[in-house]
């Protein structure tokens, strides 16, 4: 060990308070046991703008009296018990206050975290010493790290609250495909039973007419599934486009009425209207509007007993339209009434298993109504009390003529009992068609009322058949193969009318969107059939076109 | 050795005292009423630490350590776990930056906690001893227990007996306990203990 004389000893404690004094990266202030200042470093002179030569010898509490505001004199009485205290940024923010650059931190005051020590010599506290650190960058940069890892815990939760969301949807789909699968598999099983017996040949004739009408029935209540799935699935993706016109409400809801009349008197269900004439009219579009109408008819004929009644109404409610269905039937419970309008969600399975369906047609119904700016709601006193559905549509001022509905939804009509209108007699129809199943349904139901069909299966062969068979009417499918229905129509239309350029036409197809019909009708097409096309329906329709013969 | 039972109540309630100025200390201090209690306190010669503190401080520990030196000398540490030394700091920063982990401003204000604790335990001591004990600025260190008891351990020769306080702070409806323990050799603990008779039996007079 080297031997330091008092001398050096001297020299290293001089050199010490030089470092100290000058070089030293902490504010250093140095009291005596009565807290008057003996030292004030450079770097405090530097950041309190304030010379040692102006605080020597002064009391610490006196040259800083907000210390003794902020209660902080209590942290050098007890330093000078013998005590060492630590003052943390976070609890305190600064011991002395001195300025700093706002704009690089934020903070108008250094942030600092200060120690404060006694000095001891032979037991006793004869001084202080405390060291002030600059923080202020530290606590600008913790306080961004912090914003930042909030952020990214947000974002994980949003990110966790998205994925369950997307897991319940998809556990939803999975569920409705199951349903839906099963729904579609139903009729089809019935239909195939009832065909493969009628392809053996071994049914008699009674045994035989059944078989049919189980798999008309069969296919009609499929056609209806799949007209369902289409419209959820169109309302889904926002591609349901209302065709909306100023209409009047009673003809639409007498179609209606028209329509499930049959299934009604079926079940021996008593259908009765109160019709107020002077309810509406509304903006809406009427075959929607029907639609919804007859969901709910449908929907109080499944579910009302047979014997039952089923009430329509109505009637003007300030300034809106409150169309009623009410039935007499089995009722909701109190706890499904709030979901009866959910899509995929169907009340207990035991119901839908005894009624059938897959529960789509009420929430189309809401669907369609809230598009018209509508609500609609259900009301029932409990299980076997009926229920009542209130349909409300905000009334319009009258802007322009009323159009009446003009179709009918498919009807369950016998094909053998199409009445036929005497127009039908004796005309000719060119059928263009490239399945040879719907040609021959066609030409079936036509020549059932007397009319002379040809039946083509693509536009060239059409073109040739207009030439030689001179048709009275035209009806094509528009998805042909080569050529499809606009470029056959505009061929017919290019030609004179001595060589058939103005014979009537309808158009058939699948695609029945709003936009689909404005494009057949303006492409030169009088009348627009949706497939899959209903007997009556296109007996009506040829005769409609027959009425224009000689017209164009 | 081993704490009597009367000797024990009467270290509880010491420390209680010490407590109760704590806690105004630190009520006044973050504005928010803190009450710091001192259920149990037990004796137990250093080799038992591991065991004594396994079970209750699993993980990393935040220790806040100050050494002591005078007539009476020896180690003071505030040991939190890692959840609970976060948790303390977000209730006394009254959840401006909630986290969940300790970073430099978070560790100044535990070290800051810590100091006040200790000292106000170690100056009641003092003052009852009679005695003026120096303390160095206080350190926070996170480590394992084992780290943390092989660097104070560590080349005691002596045999040293362990002062284990359990503590509770209680903020806000929360309560965030840890243990306080003071490491002391034998002949500070004697001292300590004949005084703290002394002051049992003049309080039994008062």
């Amino acid at each position: 060990m080297t031997k330091t004389g008092p001398n050096e000893e001297t020299l290293l404690d001089a050199a010490l308070l030089r470092w100290m004094n000058d070089l030293a990266g902490h504010g250093i202030l140095i009291t005596d046991a009565d807290l008057n200042i003996r030292a004030w470093n450079r770097w405090l002179e530097e950041h309190s703008e304030v010379s040692a030569a102006e605080v020597i010898g002064r009391n610490i509490l006196e040259v800083y009296t907000e210390l003794e505001k902020r209660r902080l004199d209590r942290h050098y009485k007890w330093v000078l018990e013998g005590q060492t205290r630590v003052l943390s940024q976070r609890l305190h923010g600064h011991l002395l206050p001195l300025p700093t650059d706002t704009s690089l931190s934020g903070f108008t005051e250094m942030q600092q975290t200060a120690r404060i020590s006694p000095l001891i010599h032979d037991g006793r506290v004869i001084g202080t010493i405390t060291v002030i650190e600059d923080v202020t960058e530290r606590v600008a940069r913790e306080a961004e790290l912090q914003a930042q890892v909030e952020a990214r815990t947000q974002a994980l939760a949003r990110e966790k609250v998205a994925r369950r969301e997307a897991e319940e949807a998809n556990h939803l789909k999975d569920e409705f495909l199951a349903t839906v699968s099963h729904e579609l598999r139903t009729p089809l099983t019935a239909i195939l039973g009832w065909s493969n017996m009628a392809l053996t040949g071994k049914l008699n004739a009674e045994a035989h007419d059944r078989a049919l009408e189980t798999i008309h029935r069969n296919a009609q209540s499929q056609n209806q599934l799949i007209s369902d799935l289409l419209d959820v699935s169109r309302i889904i993706s926002g591609k349901l486009r209302l065709d909306l016109r100023t209409v009047e409400l009673p003809p639409i809801i007498e179609a209606a009425i028209e329509a499930t009349r049959p299934a009604a008197d079926a079940k021996d269900i008593l259908l009765t209207t109160e019709l107020d004439p002077r309810a509406g009219p509304i903006n809406g579009d009427a075959d929607r509007l029907q639609q919804v109408i007859w969901n709910l008819l449908t929907n109080a004929i499944k579910f009302t007993p047979g014997g039952g009644r089923i009430l329509v109404r109505l009637e003007s409610v300030g300034s809106q339209v409150e169309i009623t269905v009410e039935d007499s039937g089995i009722g909701i419970s109190r706890e499904f009434l709030p979901h009866i309008f959910d899509r995929f969600r169907q009340a207990d399975p035991g119901t839908n298993r005894m009624h059938g369906g897959m529960g789509l047609g009420l929430s189309i119904v809401r669907q369609l109504v809230e598009l018209h700016g509508g609500t609609v709601r259900a009301e029932s006193e409990g299980e076997g009390k009926g229920t009542t559905f209130v349909v409300s549509l905000p009334f319009v001022a009258l802007r322009e003529e009323p159009v009446m509905a003009e179709r009918t939804l498919p009807t369950a009509i016998n094909p053998l009992e199409i009445e036929c209108p005497p127009s039908l007699q004796g005309l000719r129809v060119l059928v263009v068609d490239d399945e040879a199943d719907t040609r021959e349904l066609l030409r079936a139901v036509l020549e059932h009322c007397k009319s002379e069909v040809v039946t083509v299966g693509s536009a060239s062969e059409a073109l040739e058949a207009l030439a030689q068979f001179r048709p009275d009417v035209l009806i094509s499918d528009l998805g042909l193969p080569e050529e499809d229905g606009y470029v056959l129509i505009d061929k017919v239309r290019a030609l004179s009318s001595e060589h058939g350029g103005q014979t009537p036409a309808a158009a058939l197809t699948a695609y029945v969107r709003a936009e689909d019909r404005m494009r057949v009708l303006r492409s030169g097409f009088q009348l627009h059939v949706p497939k899959p096309i209903e007997p009556a329906e296109l007996v009506a329709v040829v005769a409609n076109l027959a009425t224009r013969l000689g017209k164009g | 050795m081993e704490l009597t039972d009367r000797q024990s109540d009467a270290v509880s309630e010491l420390i209680n005292i010490a407590f109760a100025r704590t806690g105004a200390a630190l009520s006044e201090l973050t504005g928010q009423r803190v009450i710091l209690n001192a259920p149990e306190v037990s004796m137990h010669p250093t080799a038992e630490l591991p065991k004594v503190l396994a079970k209750f401080l699993p993980g990393e520990i935040a220790s806040i350590h100050q050494v002591f030196a005078g007539p009476v000398a020896g180690d003071a540490l505030l040991l939190l776990n890692h959840d609970g030394a976060v948790r303390l700091t977000d209730l006394l920063t009254d959840g401006q930056s909630p986290s969940s982990r300790l970073d430099e401003s978070a560790r100044e204000v535990l070290t800051e906690v810590g100091n006040i604790l200790l000292n106000a335990c170690l100056g009641m001591f003092g003052n009852l001893l009679d005695v003026h004990v120096s303390f160095s600025v206080p350190r926070l260190h996170l480590e394992t227990l084992d780290e943390l008891l092989d660097s104070l351990l560590t080349g005691k020769g002596e045999p040293q007996y362990a002062l284990v306080i359990y503590t509770a702070f209680q903020i806000r409806d929360s309560a965030v306990r840890g243990f306080l323990v003071m490491v002391l050799s034998v002949a500070s603990l004697d001292r300590l203990i004949q005084e703290v008779e002394a002051w049992e039996e003049r309080q039994g007079q008062a």
